[in-house]
């Protein structure tokens, strides 16, 4: 049995129906107080440490505080701690801003901070847990309310970037409750920005502004999170005046907002990669046939030069400007420019179908052979085009190509079982630099010790394990910053994975509101704000 | 046993004219109806002849560039020719697109039809003739599918069954035979009371050729009126399919499929990847129920004169 897209054209015609009937009825200017936000992606709990999912962590950001905060471009800033430092090799030291006070009006100390780290690995029922950004620490000492410790096995200069993921919960209200008290409102009690009001599983997240926060107050008062999954329902909901901004409007749909005086477009270069996975397996791969259409005996793939030969088939200025409209930067590597561990160097792979065709003549495929390429149903933007065009740019070398996507729930677990032999996923580098994609994406899958989670495709270097190994551990930030680029330099020249792009995020709002657009492409009410016309 | 049957007269045998030169002059008698069928015959013709008459092969991945894509009606094409229609997202010509698709949407149509159709009047004529409890069986089966909507029957067989055209087929089969059972049903309860049957029963024929031979022809022409109207659905039903997504292969898009690919552009005013396919569509579904609807007033005996 095959899994079935859900009819979402026909949820929305409805949707559209709906919101165009909804827009008509609520079209009472709003008031300069109020923000409407609709957002692509379901919230599934308010609980902070419940799932590290992305439209989870979006609303929490609201609500709770962390010790480290990232800016719009990735760079850590002080949050509740303001600042830190390492005593020795195997010490962290964060120092506490005094005066923070949580909604309830009881102030954040360092218990609270070790409260929730010892939290976080302890959340019943976790489908991904934060505990990767916890695990590293082996004992915490409070050394006054406003100095907490923490010691590792091992030297661990990734600490403030793990400190920037976990977000601290008061010890008084959370201790004991399960996450459904977080959904109620019960314990969903941080320091935040917005103190949360309401929460409608699949519909909406209310929240009003919090005038004790320690940090600069944000222009609106109350914001609504309207969740809206369809892309054209989204998109009608803010023509119709439904809500004030929307994340992710359809690139189909930018040549309107771009002309429409009403709106107001506005872009970031994200830190995530579009990319592909090879099957690396010495097998014959499940999808890869000679043009007689039997089984290949050996995987092409297993060669670097049929992998470079694919990488030079692919047209990938042509994707940005046709598929994506613009809305993406052609890559040769993991993270984009801004982000710690950008190699420079590193540059997308130009477009080559003649010396294509000769390495695969070179590597023994003068034909090419057949393959089947896979991809997931919106998840990523355009996701099922890019797939397409990469079919079309393949067939002209030579690689007859075909095309199969599915959403993203039974895609990805397939594709984590080396099902597929040739298909593309996203990573965004959640910590902000380099070592994110490279330990989760290249290094040799090894479950013990956290390693190649999603290197679905298995690729294996020793020199690539060995540079993210040591660079884990190094304190120094630029001998980091070395062993970073260096190890993605041999992963790209290998082709471990292929690159494509990184997407730009996307921001529509009225003209009258204005969005201050981030790489992590979180979509943060405080960085809206009222604009005078 | 008597190998001769006196043959079976003809219930409306009312002219010396053959029936199927009555049926063609009542059919012309219509213009509206003689301009659906030409429509459907220049509709069919594009289709058949689909590979030889395209620009371009739409389905063959090599032949397109996604630098071509979404190019409005009239633009030149790199390597010479005029995309009629335009271009789609992926760069594929829409002239070629909508024949191709005009292919998929009438042969998935007809090939469902004449299946559904072969399954729906063994059921019903069974039924009909042997009467008592198998009747009841099918006759109930029938009845609890037709109180499910189409659609839904047909999302949970794509579900089950996995895409793919011989699957959608499979779907339309099980959706539509419950139709032809009952109309069949109906009109050989009637037929079974007459003389000539009771004739053929007295002459102990067998019950097969007495259903196949003397019961069946009978029952026709409700069956092809009901049977071109339901083309016209199982093909409509198709495009919903490939509307929602679940039909055929994304590289090898269907009618229902193009106006799917084309429905996000149109709010950016990129209408014709949406609307050519759709006129295609309306058009096909057209087409065939002008003719049904003629073929339905000149086969119903009561309608005539």
């Amino acid at each position: 049995m095959r899994p079935v897209p859900v009819p979402r054209r026909l949820a929305a015609a409805i949707a559209i129906a709906a919101s165009v009937a909804l827009g008509v009825a609520l079209t009472a200017p709003a008031s300069a107080q109020e923000l409407k936000i609709a957002v692509a992606a379901d919230v599934t709990s308010i609980d902070p440490h419940f799932f590290n999912l992305f439209p989870n962590n979006n609303i929490a950001e609201h609500i709770f505080d962390k010790l480290v905060q990232m800016d719009a471009d990735s760079r850590m800033i002080p949050g509740v701690a303001t600042s830190w430092k390492t005593l020795d090799d195997r010490t962290w030291e964060f120092k506490l801003r005094r005066g923070v006070k949580f909604h309830d009006g009881s102030e954040l100390t360092a218990e609270d901070v070790a409260f929730s780290i010892n939290r976080v690995p302890t959340v019943p029922n976790s489908p991904g847990p934060f505990s990767a950004y916890t695990k590293a620490i082996v004992g915490i000492d409070i050394v006054d309310p406003y100095t907490i410790r923490f010691r590792t096995a091992a030297p661990h200069p990734l600490m403030p970037n793990d400190m920037s993921t976990i977000y601290i919960v008061s010890k008084k209200v959370a201790t004991g409750a399960p996450t459904e008290d977080f959904n109620s409102g019960k314990a969903a009690v941080g320091s935040g920005r917005y103190k949360f009001v309401r929460y409608v599983n699949g519909d909406r997240v209310e929240i009003v502004r919090n005038d004790a926060y320690w940090g600069e107050k944000p222009p609106f008062a109350r914001v609504t999170f309207r969740i809206i999954k369809n892309e054209p329902a989204r998109m009608a909901a803010l023509l119709s005046g439904d809500v004030d901004a929307i994340e992710q409007p359809p690139t189909a749909d930018l040549a309107r907002l771009k002309s429409d005086p009403k709106f107001t477009l506005t872009s970031k270069i994200s830190h995530r990669v579009i990319y592909f996975n090879f099957d690396h397996l010495d097998r014959s791969s499940p999808f890869v046939t000679g043009k007689d259409g039997k089984p290949l005996e050996k995987n092409p793939l297993t060669d670097v030069r049929v992998r470079r030969a694919i990488s030079k088939a692919i047209n990938r200025p042509a994707i940005a400007e046709r598929v994506m409209e613009g809305q993406a930067i052609p890559s040769g590597q993991l993270v984009s420019e801004k982000l710690f561990g950008h190699n420079p160097a590193l540059k997308a792979e130009a477009y080559d179908p003649e010396g294509a065709k000769k390495l695969l003549a070179e590597a023994g495929y003068p034909n090419g052979f057949n393959l089947t390429i896979h991809g997931p149903a919106g998840r990523y933007v355009n996701d099922e085009k890019i797939v397409q065009a990469v079919a079309q740019m393949l067939a002209r070398v030579g690689i007859t190509a075909k095309v199969e996507t599915a959403p993203m729930g039974p895609y990805s677990g397939r594709a984590s079982k080396q099902e597929f032999s040739f298909h593309m996923v996203g990573w965004g580098a959640s910590t902000g630099e380099a070592s994110s994609p490279l330990r989760s994406l290249l290094a040799t899958f090894n479950r013990d010790k956290g390693l190649g989670a999603v290197n679905w495709g298995r690729y294996s270097n020793t020199r690539v394990d060995y540079l993210i190994e040591q660079a884990l551990q190094q304190v120094n930030d630029e001998n980091r910053m070395i062993m970073l680029q260096r190890a993605t330099e041999l992963a790209m020249a290998d082709l471990g994975i292929m690159p494509i792009h990184f997407q730009f995020t996307m921001w529509a709002t009225k003209k009258n509101v204005a969005y201050t657009p981030r790489t992590d492409e979180y979509t943060l009410a405080f960085q809206f704000r009222p604009v005078r016309q | 046993m008597s190998t001769v049957v006196p043959a079976v007269p003809e219930p409306a045998a009312r002219a010396a004219q053959s029936p199927f030169a009555r049926i063609a002059s009542d059919f012309v008698a219509n213009p509206v109806a003689v301009f659906g069928l030409v429509l459907l015959a220049l509709i069919v013709a594009a289709a058949v002849f689909a590979p030889l008459i395209s620009p371009q092969n739409p389905y063959d991945l090599a032949q397109l560039d996604v630098m071509d894509s979404k190019l409005p009606p009239g633009s030149k094409s790199p390597n010479g020719g005029t995309f009629w229609l335009g271009t789609d997202d992926q760069g594929r010509d829409m002239l070629s697109a909508i024949f191709y698709g005009l292919r998929i949407s009438l042969m998935v149509g007809a090939a469902s039809t004449v299946l559904a159709l072969l399954v729906g009047l063994t059921m019903g004529l069974t039924a009909a003739y042997l009467g008592g409890r198998i009747e009841t069986l099918i006759m109930r089966i029938v009845d609890i599918q037709l109180s499910f909507p189409a659609i839904l029957i047909a999302l949970i067989l794509i579900a089950v069954l996995g895409q793919g055209t011989g699957k959608v087929i499979a779907a339309l089969v099980t959706i539509q035979w419950a139709y032809y059972a009952r109309t069949v049903r109906s009109a050989a309860l009637v037929e079974k009371r007459k003389e000539y049957m009771e004739a053929a029963r007295c002459l102990a024929l067998s019950p097969a050729r007495i259903v196949f031979r003397h019961l069946l022809p009978n029952c026709l022409p409700p069956m092809i009126v009901v049977a071109t109207v339901q083309v016209a659905a199982a093909i409509a039903l198709e495009a919903t399919l490939s509307f929602l997504g679940l039909g055929l292969p994304i590289t090898e898009p269907s009618l229902g499929l193009l106006i799917a690919n084309g429905y996000q552009y149109l709010l950016s005013g990129k209408y014709w990847i949406s609307f050519f396919p759709g006129v295609a569509l309306l058009a096909t579904i057209v087409s065939i129920n002008l003719v049904a609807d003629q073929l339905r007033d000149v086969l119903n005996p009561r309608l005539s004169r």
